[in-house]
């Protein structure tokens, strides 16, 4: 159902021509500064698809951002000017990793900051209740019922309550 | 020294749910409007049809409403209308144009043809003034003062009220008394 639903709006769209015409790139630069540009088109979060970066993208609008990379890249700017050219206009939404800087320091250090407080409970817990400490008294606590247990001629004869503990038991 | 780990768990906690405040506290994929109280970026592009100049800096001191639209964009033909509309209530106060986005200049031309435009209509080679301007997507409205300041952006496509809220304040108190006339 869905599927027929999809192709039906693409079937639409198409005659509708409600999608954008594709347009060529700027021409790549050349290879050392178009792996700058590439880089750079890395970094920066799509508008319109978002989660891609615009070097990933298909759509229009991202084509439209990496040729105005491209722009910058040739007239002289280095790779931070470009980058405080895109935060200038969309803000550091654009940027897909956030700058290492102010409260985005947070989300740096955050989860480092919570294994560290996990494992410092973990230690605190072991070291209050040594392992070792917590099984011998319990198997210390357990030998004695475990002799008693054992029928003996002492505990048989002077206690009615085992006797009787001894034949449930064995029904 | 149960109090300073108490202090500082409450601290990691405090830290924690502003993060988490701020990250559900908004639209993930809204896209910030970062040009607000900047000079708009200057541009010199041609109209279609006409091929006349059009260049921002000769504009001020002129109010300017620029809207980026396209023809693919069916939420900009919603709009169309009403931007007809507010150019026949404030085109003496307020300088209009379009400026088509990622489209085709044949595209463009065959639907003002159709539509009509009582404004001139920019050519932005590869969108490239549209990118200048943050635009992220169509239909968006930029409303610039006459001292070349963007005062505002609409992001969807504008009823006439929405429009006639923002001139208002584009063009101030004594322009708003000259529209409530």
């Amino acid at each position: 159902m869905n599927a027929l639903l999809i192709s039906l709006f693409l079937s639409a769209s198409a005659l509708t021509g409600a999608y954008a015409p594709q347009q060529a790139g700027s021409s790549p630069l050349e290879p050392a500064l178009e792996a700058r540009v590439q880089k750079l088109g890395k970094e920066l979060r799509c508008p319109t698809c978002q989660g891609m970066s615009i070097a990933d993208s298909p759509a229009s609008v991202a084509r439209a951002q990496l040729d105005k990379i491209r722009g910058l890249i040739s007239d002289g700017k280095t790779d931070d000017e470009v980058r405080a050219y895109f935060v200038a206009r969309y803000g550091e939404w654009i940027l897909l990793s956030p700058k290492a800087s102010g409260i985005n320091w947070l989300v740096w250090l955050g989860p480092a900051l919570l294994l560290i407080v996990g494992f410092t409970v973990i230690f605190r817990q072991i070291k209050r209740f040594p392992l070792a400490k917590s099984a011998s008294p319990a198997s210390a606590a357990d030998e004695p019922v475990e002799r008693e247990l054992q029928p003996s001629a002492s505990t048989a004869t002077e206690d009615d309550y085992l006797k009787l503990v001894r034949s449930e038991l064995k029904r | 020294m149960k109090w300073k780990v108490t202090l500082a768990l409450s601290l990691a906690c405090a830290a924690l749910v502003f993060v988490l405040y701020k990250g559900f506290g908004q639209d993930p994929h809204e896209v910030p409007f970062m040009l607000r109280g900047q000079p708009a970026p200057t541009f010199t592009l041609k109209t279609l049809g006409t091929g006349e100049v059009v260049s921002l800096a000769e504009l001020r001191g002129t109010p300017v409403v620029l809207n980026f639209w396209a023809t693919w964009c069916a939420p900009c033909r919603m709009e169309h209308p009403t931007l007809d509309w507010a150019f026949r209530q404030y085109g003496n106060q307020v300088k209009f144009l379009g400026a088509v986005f990622e489209d085709t200049e044949e595209n463009a031309r065959a639907y003002i043809a159709r539509a009509g435009s009582p404004y001139p209509q920019l050519i932005d080679p590869r969108s490239q003034m549209a990118v200048d301007y943050g635009v992220a997507g169509v239909p968006e409205t930029y409303f610039i003062d006459a001292e070349g300041i963007i005062r505002d952006k609409v992001a969807f496509p504008m009823d006439r009220a929405t429009f006639a809220a923002r001139i208002r304040v584009l063009l101030g108190p004594r322009a708003s008394a000259e529209l409530g006339k």
